[in-house]
């Protein structure tokens, strides 16, 4: 796989140049020690070594409102709506790039999803190794520190002042060489590029799933009547945070609004979670899961069985984002599924 | 992507042709699609309605596969925004539909074998559209036995459909109430109760089922008790479609998608999937 070096220097005319092209986004500390992706401006100091950004990158192509439709109600006519705007992601770590690639999987599915296939093909991706591991984040040991697809280019930063760029679509190195050509990465810089790899896979690892993530589907399967269901919900204030924030969670509701003159409208989806209580309701107000235990053991099922049942991955990329935007301190996958292992192993 | 998956959430107008009241909260509809074509959709199916500036909701199909002509009959329960608007509607005005969709009931499985129709309340509505297409084709068909369920007198639907269906010799129909009424002569008890009133014959018999998530358990458990395998019970379950075709996450059953891979189960199927029945 081709691949080249870029110094530190040469980024802002890049950044430029794509910027003509492209809603560009990089990573940037927020607030102390908090990340999250902003739109570029010259002046704004990448955060190249953040750990993790605070809010979950799927809004890039499943923004948490989307229009879908705009409508007549008079006429009872409606007209498609596709807003997906030609943007690029750059510093999107791994584990965000498999999420995504997840999500790109289960919008296939059956009847394809235009609007996010269509925002998903307009976005070039730029992946960026970690070099940091946020304090909740255990990526590594759901496999999720490498990943094959789902970008455009794919930087580690081997100096205070290089990169290792490592291309794998035509589209990306059309953009990386916009400005002219660039030097092959030697044999150094790719030994770098591994070893930066290497040193921040070994942190992820030192805390995460005990055991193999791929028998969490088998775990599952003999824990439909655990007790840590009720023992942990009891403490969950059905907030959805924890879906909110997640990369891989999807769920969405539909709802629709008719403008001041009531001549015409837009209906929208916008981002839902199974943890709220809504959630399952249907008409006649019965609701198939009433209490905080079932819906709480309905994500991890999700995340653990139901997704990795269909895709062959597991639904959560161990990014951390749920451990620390809960608000009761339950939400925290490795130690529910660890829980889950560790109950099995001494019943078997 | 195919053009038609390239709109998936765009409906088509349809114009309500025409509106009969079935109690004093079911409505019969009957649409007509605006670009005259047939609905294609079969038993058990069912298709999202849009009423603009009110919302969409999933409604089953009442009546049969379109064999003529291109109307199609949605029975719907006065429950919520868009039921009400449907029920405030006049003829001539139009609706946006899309669908159908879902799994169905596998009419060609129940050729030569007699069916147990099993209809809790509002259950009924998906039902007619298999007992209906059997009905056209009652040659194909061995028994029909028609199980209808509903709170109270006053509940039922298609009361005189319900009449003419009894009136005839090649259906057998059993009604009972959870309440009676100084007027209701007819059986008093849950739908359960109907069950060991009948002679069925287990192995030729297929079941097929809407009713109440309560009702479920019960009934699968009489059916079983008769002798009647896993595999020849159907059900039809309800959840809150919001997307249709299986993204949205509403009508998740365990790691189904009830829009998709339902709404219409072989029990064999879902017996051990906990959130099903």
């Amino acid at each position: 796989m081709t691949s080249y070096t870029v110094y530190m220097d040469q980024l802002p005319g890049l950044l430029e140049l794509w910027a003509r092209e492209f809603q560009v986004h990089v990573p940037v500390e927020v607030e102390n020690g908090i990340y999250d992706f902003v739109p570029w401006r010259k002046s704004e100091e990448i955060a190249w070594e953040y750990d993790v950004a605070y809010n979950p990158l799927k809004r890039f192509f499943l923004p948490p409102r989307e229009t879908l439709l705009r409508f007549d109600p008079a006429n009872c006519t409606a007209e498609v709506v596709c807003e997906a705007p030609r943007q690029l992601i750059f510093g999107m770590h791994p584990y965000d790039v498999k999420a995504a690639n997840q999500l790109d999987t289960l919008m296939r599915k059956d009847v394809p999803d235009y609007n996010f296939i269509t925002r998903k093909k307009n976005t070039v991706i730029f992946a960026l190794e970690p070099a940091a591991v946020a304090r909740n984040a255990f990526w590594a040991s759901v496999d999720a520190h490498k990943v094959d697809a789902g970008y455009d280019l794919y930087w580690t930063r081997i100096s205070s002042a290089s990169f290792h760029v490592e291309v794998s679509t035509r589209r990306g190195k059309e953009l990386l060489l916009a400005a002219g050509g660039l030097e092959l990465s030697t044999a150094a810089d790719r030994e770098a590029a591994r070893r930066a790899h290497q040193r921040i896979v070994k942190e992820s690892l030192r805390d995460g799933l005990k055991y193999p993530w791929r028998e969490t589907s088998d775990i599952l399967n003999r824990a439909w009547d655990s007790t840590l269901w009720q023992h942990r919900a009891r403490h969950c204030f059905s907030c959805g945070t924890c879906n909110l924030v997640c990369p891989t969670c999807y769920c969405f509701d539909m709802k629709e609004e008719l403008d001041n003159t009531l001549t015409k409208g837009e209906r929208y989806r916008e981002w839902d979670g199974c943890m709220m209580d809504s959630f399952s309701r249907v008409a006649g107000d019965h609701n198939f899961r009433p209490h905080t235990r079932e819906r709480f053991r309905h994500r991890y099922y999700r995340k653990g069985k139901y997704i990795l049942d269909k895709t062959g991955q597991l639904g959560c990329v161990g990014c951390g984002r749920c451990v620390s935007g809960c608000t009761s301190g339950i939400a925290d996958p490795k130690t529910v599924f660890n829980e889950l292992w560790e109950a099995d192993r001494h019943d078997s | 992507m195919t053009p038609d998956t390239l709109f998936q959430y765009v409906p088509s107008p349809a114009t309500l042709v025409k509106k009969e009241k079935l109690s004093d909260f079911v409505t019969l509809f009957t649409f007509q699609p605006d670009n005259g074509k047939a609905l294609m959709h079969k038993p058990g199916q069912f298709i999202m309605v849009s009423v603009y500036g009110v919302g969409e909701a999933p409604f089953s199909v009442s009546s049969p596969p379109n064999a003529t002509g291109s109307t199609f009959e949605l029975a719907v329960r006065r429950i919520g925004n868009v039921t009400n608007a449907m029920h405030n509607m006049r003829e001539g005005q139009k609706v946006g539909i899309r669908g159908p969709y879902g799994s169905s009931f596998p009419v060609q499985d129940f050729v030569g074998k007699d069916t147990l129709f099993v209809a809790g309340g509002l259950g009924y509505i998906p039902l007619r559209s298999l007992l209906h297409y059997q009905l056209r084709h009652r040659d194909e068909f061995g028994r029909i036995i028609v199980m209808i369920g509903c709170r109270n007198p006053a509940e039922r639907i298609f009361v005189d459909q319900i009449k003419e269906l009894e009136a005839r010799e090649d259906v057998e129909v059993y009604e009972t109430v959870d309440c009676g009424d100084d007027n209701w002569c007819g059986n008093v008890g849950l739908i359960t109760t109907l069950l060991p009133k009948i002679y069925i014959e287990p192995d030729i018999t297929h079941v097929a089922m809407v009713g109440p998530p309560v009702m479920y358990k019960f009934v699968i458990q009489e059916c079983r008790n008769l002798g009647i395998s896993r595999e020849s019970i159907y059900v039809s379950l309800e959840r809150h479609m919001k997307c249709g075709i299986g993204k949205c996450g509403h009508c998740q059953i365990n790691g189904l998608n009830a829009c998709v891979e339902g709404p219409v189960f072989k029990y064999h199927d879902i017996q051990t999937t906990p959130e099903a029945l």
